[in-house]
């Protein structure tokens, strides 16, 4: 059952052109998401995590590696393809929610269905369903203007689901909500992630958002720095990656 | 150290400043080239047909000066948006607000003078360039028109400078009055959206109704006379601005409506943007179209007044050309054309009289403008009274009958036997015998029919020629116009082109304006759109496809004002049917100069559009 979602291996991205001053943004990392994991990825500010989800996400090539999403290496994909492969294999959350604000939340949620070729009649009950697992029914006809901050994350999240992506990336999402809506945020994907087998991948800052994924890559420097599994309570995970977190500062510096 | 900034920060965003700078170019181009003709009084008033032209050109003024402070207010608040982030920034880090406002002051004014500079040069070029153009086509002498005309170079150049004053210390007056904090999340700022159900019915029930009495007012101008213009003028411009507040905003939100069309695609988004465009761009689109219906319908007058010369010439003659004692030169320029209808009569004159054949004219009688009915165009019609007596006269001399109607039109009209071609010589029509007695030497007349007139000028130009020197010989004197078709022609034209120059160049000049103001105010909004173009390619949306969203949704915005436009003009130009013929003969020419015209902007605007908003691919 348990095939890898993403298959990431030897993946460097280096910026800058030879013979100028290259930056190495990633260097060698290796690594699997199962299909139905709750993956998140963690480091300090300039440790690779933007670049990282950009290569994943299609958003940004790689300078050499493969990332296999689905079974399909997209790091060969041309622009199209790409855009096609996004629309139908990846949803996405952003901090900033990225909603369009002249349209519907009906509409942008929708929108990743009209954009696939779903027929109109098929694009109401689906639109509908995941609002209802998102608990959005009540605001379906406003516009993101009008509503809260929670509420248009929980918008993004429904579109970034509508389509049954093969995976779900999110960038700091719970980073404008307050610590309610944040919380109740990442509830609502653990339970997405439980009950619907949805593999999500998040990149955070906020060890309390990491806790509740199911294990976390931290990385530094653009490699793999350790990877930690959740196998207790939520309160002792939080506790181990603010242990990980602590050790990021310390080695060189405290010597 | 500020002023060093601002000059390599100008620098790095040339490529926005240049849209800036052609807009102003443009706007203050037309305007210099408009005031050329504006305040050459004397051009005006010695080439108009009608009187009232010049007080056309004052009005015309007035809009168009109003318009240009709109332009200016839109192209500043363009630049606006493009530093209100990088002042904001100074500012956090030190900038004192004075100093700010003081930059913002001197860029505008800065950006102002140079734009004025080029576009004076801008105007002359273009004034020259167009009334060459349409002097060549409509072979128009012009005398009086001047492209450098001091007073227009000094009336451009204060009504700017004033202009640019104004809108610089507006501009600097509201960068300063904003926080800064306002000024770093300008761009983060979100439409809000508020239709009123009822206000937009009444609204759309507003702009047909007044639409209404407008159209009626325009078609029932004879009646109605100056009254109507006014009531046309009082309805139709508040009646466009309500199509557009809430007609179409209205109609837009039906189409969202239909699920099936809204979510097919890119469908759904597109008609969002355009339906949030739309709400901010009621004004400019009203404008727009009031510009277009404006400046067409003066293209199309102008031009109607070309094809009417064609018209009225032909109004009196069914044949094109008649040919006294044709020359071998007469004889090979017949050769060129394409002849429908040819007929010789042979005639006799001498110092008593010109004496036509009756059987000639008989056997192959000719075909001639005929009235029917009063107030109706004559129609062509061969001629075929009897012809009995022995001897017929034009005038009634003595001893002989009256030629019946249509056959004194014949030979008066139709075969120019009048007094422009021989003198006030008495004209008869002779049976064979009484043609027999009369002395002297036969001559022929020829009578030509073409496929069409308009395509043979040069040729009957030649025969025009010829045939003035012949009738120099009979009357001993300079002959200006002979009377044929071609003389009239010559006339008609000389009269209607003054007023037809004007119309094509005040025409051209309000179209280019239009477009560019909605060239203008698209792409200054288009920085607001940036980010969702981003988000919707990483959602996966092609870049075929937001290409392709790009081009229908600024193609619907540039369609409605031109569709009202042109249905304006298509109404309005009932105006001028007690002057001119038939108003929309070849009004298709208007109309495509027109959609060239428009086309054009409306693909410099994608282009520069797609190249503001689309992401740019890795």
């Amino acid at each position: 059952m348990n095939q890898p979602v993403l298959h990431v291996s030897h993946l460097d991205k280096v910026y800058g052109k030879k013979n100028e001053n290259q930056y190495h943004a990633l260097k060698d990392v290796n690594f699997d998401i199962q299909s139905g994991e709750f993956v998140g990825i963690m480091g300090p500010s300039g440790a690779g995590k933007t670049t990282l989800l950009n290569v994943i996400s299609t958003l940004d090539q790689s300078t050499s590696g493969t990332i296999e999403i689905a079974g399909t290496n997209i790091t060969a994909m041309k622009q199209n393809q790409l855009a096609d492969f996004r629309s139908e294999q990846l949803g996405f959350i952003f901090q900033d929610f990225n909603l369009l604000e002249n349209l519907t939340v009906y509409e942008n949620i929708a929108l990743p269905l009209s954009l696939k070729g779903v027929p109109s009649k098929d694009i109401k009950p689906n639109v509908l369903k995941v609002a209802s697992k998102l608990g959005i029914q009540e605001i379906i006809d406003k516009y993101p203007v009008t509503i809260s901050g929670g509420q248009k994350q929980r918008v993004a999240a429904a579109r970034a689901l509508v389509h049954e992506p093969a995976m779900v990336l999110a960038d700091e999402p719970t980073g404008a909500l307050d610590s309610k809506n944040a919380k109740s945020l990442m509830e609502t994907l653990v339970h997405l992630n439980e009950n619907h087998h949805t593999s999500i991948m998040l990149v955070t800052h906020d060890p309390l958002s990491a806790s509740y994924c199911q294990r976390i890559l931290f990385i530094q420097d653009g490699q793999l720095y350790k990877e930690i599994h959740r196998d207790t309570t939520r309160n002792s995970f939080h506790q181990e990656i603010l242990d990980v977190l602590a050790e990021f500062a310390t080695p060189n510096e405290l010597d | 150290m500020l002023v060093k900034l601002t000059i390599s920060s100008m620098r790095k965003m040339f490529k926005d400043y240049l849209v800036l700078l052609f807009g102003l170019t443009i706007s203050i181009a037309i305007f210099y080239m408009f005031q050329t003709l504006a305040q050459n009084k004397a051009f005006i008033e010695s080439n108009a047909m009608i009187s009232s032209v010049v007080f056309i050109f004052h009005v015309g003024s007035v809009i168009l000066g109003f318009i240009t402070i709109f332009y200016i207010f839109y192209a500043t608040s363009f630049i606006q948006t493009l530093r209100q982030k990088e002042m904001a920034m100074y500012m956090t880090l030190g900038a004192k607000k004075g100093k700010i406002t003081q930059l913002m002051f001197f860029e505008t004014f800065f950006i102002g003078v140079i734009s004025l500079v080029v576009g004076i040069f801008l105007g002359i070029g273009l004034a020259v360039g167009i009334a060459e153009l349409f002097m060549w086509q409509l072979d128009f002498q012009g005398e009086g028109f001047k492209a450098i005309y001091p007073s227009s170079i000094l009336t451009t150049v204060i009504f700017y400078i004033v202009l640019f004053l104004l809108t610089s210390l507006v501009n600097a007056w509201q960068i300063g009055r904003k926080n800064v904090l306002d000024l770093l999340k300008a761009e983060q700022k979100q439409d809000i959206v508020k239709t009123n159900g009822i206000k937009t019915f009444i609204g759309a029930l507003l702009a047909i109704i007044l639409i209404g009495i407008g159209y009626y007012a325009m078609t029932e101008i004879e009646k109605l006379q100056q009254f109507g213009v006014i009531l046309a003028t009082v309805t139709i411009i508040p009646g466009t601005y309500f199509i557009f507040i809430s007609l179409l905003p209205y109609v837009v939100k039906k189409l969202k409506q239909n699920r099936r069309l809204n979510e097919t695609g890119i469908n759904s988004f597109t008609l969002g943007q355009l339906r949030f465009r739309m709400l901010h761009l009621t004004q400019v689109l009203g404008t727009v179209a009031m510009l277009i219906a404006l400046g067409l319908g003066a293209m199309t007058a102008g031009i109607s007044f070309y094809h009417n010369i064609e018209t009225q010439s032909s109004m009196y003659h069914a044949n094109d050309v008649v040919i006294h004692q044709p020359t071998e030169e007469d004889l090979q320029t017949l050769k060129e054309m394409t002849i429908t209808e040819q007929h010789a009569y042979s005639y006799k004159i001498n110092d008593n009289g010109i004496y036509y054949l009756k059987q000639d004219l008989v056997e192959n009688a000719p075909e001639v403008k005929a009235y029917d009915a009063e107030f109706e165009l004559p129609k062509t019609k061969r001629v075929n009274e009897p012809l009995p007596a022995a001897r017929y006269s034009l005038n009634g001399e003595e001893g002989t009958e009256e030629l019946p109607e249509n056959w004194w039109t014949a030979i008066s009209t139709e075969l120019n036997t009048s007094y422009n071609m021989f003198g006030s010589l008495p004209v008869y029509v002779l049976n064979a015998e009484e043609y027999q007695k009369v002395e002297a030497d036969e001559q022929s007349v020829i009578l030509v029919q073409v496929d069409d007139f308009m395509n043979y000028l040069s040729q009957f130009e030649t025969i025009n020629d010829n045939q003035t020197e012949l009738a120099e010989t009979y009357l001993r004197k300079p002959v200006e116009n002979n009377g044929g078709k071609y003389g009239n022609y010559l006339a008609f034209k000389s009269i209607a082109s003054g007023t037809i120059f004007m119309g094509l160049f005040l025409g051209v000049a309000f179209l280019m304006m239009m477009a560019s103001v909605l060239m203008f105010k698209l792409l200054s909004s288009a920085g607001a759109d940036v980010h969702r173009y981003h988000m919707l390619r990483k959602i996966g949306v092609r870049r075929s496809l937001l290409k392709r969203s790009i081009y229908r949704e600024l193609f619907l915005l540039f369609l409605f004002p031109a569709l009202v436009g042109l249905v304006h003009v298509i109404v309005g130009m009932q105006m001028f049917s007690f002057i001119i013929i038939e108003p929309y003969t070849k009004i298709w020419i208007p109309i495509s100069i027109f959609f060239v015209i428009y086309g054009i902007y409306y693909l410099i605007t994608v282009h520069l559009y797609k190249r503001i908003v689309l992401p740019k691919e890795v």
